[in-house]
């Protein structure tokens, strides 16, 4: 009971951010579809395979992303949608932090309600909330196949099943460490904003790292390393091992977030 | 008397910082205990370290036997607590606060007591309505202590409760305070700056300073133990003083003495018959005078 009040109270903080970004990325399976469509129906791949760089084409995962397919699934791997999903993450997660700052734990926190559960109540949100957006992208982008593309011009729904759940994985660890953040910190500006700037460095890293064969060691301590969206598209295997990975990281920032809120003065 | 509160050796450092030092204190239940002090004095880290907010750096401390680091959450499930600063959810209504605060109860919420609390704070139904955010500093605070005390807890915390109301809701405040004193139910830990409030409200006063407790003391104690100031006016020149009244003075005029009296004021006065005496005035016993008389004497020692 208590906490799903913690629940509901958090949902209906974010709820105007959640509901945005839900119609947003939904939104953009729609035109995505529409495009892919018109550019198929004009014959214009081939010419924009063509124009299109080498090492731009490495860099977003090979000749696949100027086709069909490529283009109908990039509402899941454009660095926008990766970086707006992960910054919404990092925001709510970072909730703990705004709760000290604002005084706010000196109501509920002073209530019987354990410390570990406002912790647990922002892994929810942020991974439930999170989750629930990339469903919605999902079911928006089968429906404007089904209703705009021509027969048989889709990708398989299980492999973009997969780049949604590699997707989720990345956001959630970045959530996890804002998380691991906030629960050490007072202010949320502060938590967020530095997982946040992170996160926009650590894509531009693993896009640099893609393009450029000398940094692509450094290239692999970025989540997005472990996201390569159009190998899975095409079908040359399932992502589990970098999911897996990112999870494991996820859980260690949890646990780490939990440690911190555990023992810190609120 | 159990005690509903006892800390012993509580100490608490931010850094280099000493919040409190070896805090000794014990609140017995039903009592109506004023904690008192200048401002970074150590009373809010008390109440924090109370509520398992903060944590002590060395002791502990105690709530009805226990421990409110160990055993938190039954800790605060016995306290209702109002922050000095009010926190809020400011796109919430009147009535969704406290709806989301009474659900974090363990308790249901009487409902019966909640709308006499509401109507004793002049909280009306379209208050109830009005996101907080909109509302005046004095309704705020009023809904602060309304959350505080609506799950009728055995322990009440009340950092500044009247900070920012009107005359009558201090009023109201007070006539809870005295409600719940003659239950005899409620523990009620008070900190306050408004001296002439905890004098009236409160059974006995703890006063620190720089993070230890420099006094503690019924207010009883308190009113018989202080020197009264009596001043006695003559109508031709002042007497000498008869023997049982010497001690007492402290400034003899042409016309008047002023005493400093310490025990019943029927001694004093039974002393004066017989002498030609214009008027006497009496000052009233402040507990203001008295705690001001600590911090400065604090002050004079730190200096």
């Amino acid at each position: 009971m208590i906490f799903l009040t913690l629940v509901r109270r958090s949902l209906a903080r974010h709820r105007a951010l959640v509901a945005g970004l839900a119609v947003l990325l939904s939104g953009f399976q729609f035109l995505l579809v529409t495009i892919a469509v018109n550019l198929q129906r004009d014959g214009l791949y081939s010419q924009l395979a063509a124009l299109m760089p080498p090492f731009i084409q490495e860099a977003m995962g090979g000749a696949f992303s100027a086709t069909f397919g490529g283009t109908i699934a990039l509402g899941f791997f454009h660095p926008v949608v990766m970086l707006s999903l992960s910054c919404a993450a990092i925001y709510m997660a970072s909730e703990p932090a705004g709760e000290v700052e604002d005084g706010l734990v000196d109501l509920v926190v002073a209530r019987p309600v354990p410390r570990h559960l406002m912790v647990t109540r922002s892994v929810v949100v942020y991974s439930s909330v999170t989750a629930f957006i990339v469903v919605l992208m999902f079911l928006a982008n089968r429906s404007a196949l089904r209703w705009l593309a021509p027969a048989g011009a889709e990708v398989p729904a299980a492999r973009l099943w997969w780049v949604a759940l590699n997707l989720l994985a990345v956001v959630w660890c970045f959530g996890a460490a804002a998380l691991a953040l906030g629960a050490r910190m007072r202010r949320r500006a502060a938590a967020a904003g530095a997982v946040a700037l992170a996160a926009v460095f650590l894509y531009l890293l693993q896009f640099a790292a893609a393009a450029w064969a000398p940094l692509r060691p450094i290239g692999r301590i970025s989540p997005f390393h472990y996201y390569e969206a159009l190998r899975t598209l095409l079908g040359l295997g399932t992502p589990s091992k970098d999911i897996a990975l990112l999870l494991s990281v996820t859980m260690a920032f949890l646990g780490a977030a939990y440690a911190s809120y555990m023992h810190r003065d609120l | 008397m159990a005690t509903a509160i006892r800390t012993e050796s509580l100490t608490k450092y931010y850094g280099p910082v000493v919040a409190l030092e070896a805090l000794d204190l014990t609140v017995g239940h039903g009592e109506v205990y004023g904690f008192l002090g200048p401002n970074g004095a150590g009373k809010t880290t008390t109440i924090r370290i109370l509520l398992d907010l903060v944590r002590a750096t060395s002791g502990r401390a105690l709530v009805d036997g226990l421990d409110s680091r160990l055993e938190s959450v039954r800790v605060r499930a016995r306290i209702g607590y109002l922050p000095a600063e009010m926190p809020l959810y400011r796109e919430m209504s009147g009535r969704a606060y406290l709806d989301f605060l009474g659900a974090l109860q363990r308790g249901p919420i009487d409902s019966a007591w909640l709308r006499r609390l509401l109507t004793r704070f002049d909280i009306s139904d379209v208050d109830l309505r009005r996101r907080l955010d909109d509302l005046s500093h004095g309704m705020k605070r009023k809904f602060g202590i309304v959350q505080a005390l609506m799950g009728h807890p055995p322990l009440l915390i009340l950092d500044e409760p009247t900070s920012g109301l009107d005359p009558l809701m201090i009023e109201a405040f007070a006539e809870t305070v005295h409600e719940l004193k003659t239950e005899g139910q409620t523990t009620i830990f008070l900190s306050s700056h408004v001296l002439s409030e905890v004098e009236r409200l409160c059974d006995r006063v703890g006063i620190i300073r720089r993070g230890r407790l420099v006094r503690e003391t019924s207010i009883a104690d308190l009113r018989r133990d202080t020197p009264r100031r009596v001043r006695v006016l003559f109508d031709g020149p002042a007497p000498t003083p008869p023997a049982r009244l010497a001690t007492a003075l402290r400034r003899r005029d042409t016309h008047r003495w002023d005493l400093e009296w310490r025990g019943p004021l029927g001694d004093a006065l039974e002393a004066l018959r017989g002498l030609d005496v214009a008027d006497i005035e009496i000052e009233p016993f402040r507990l203001e005078d008295y705690v001001l008389k600590i911090y400065s004497d604090a002050r004079g020692a730190r200096e």
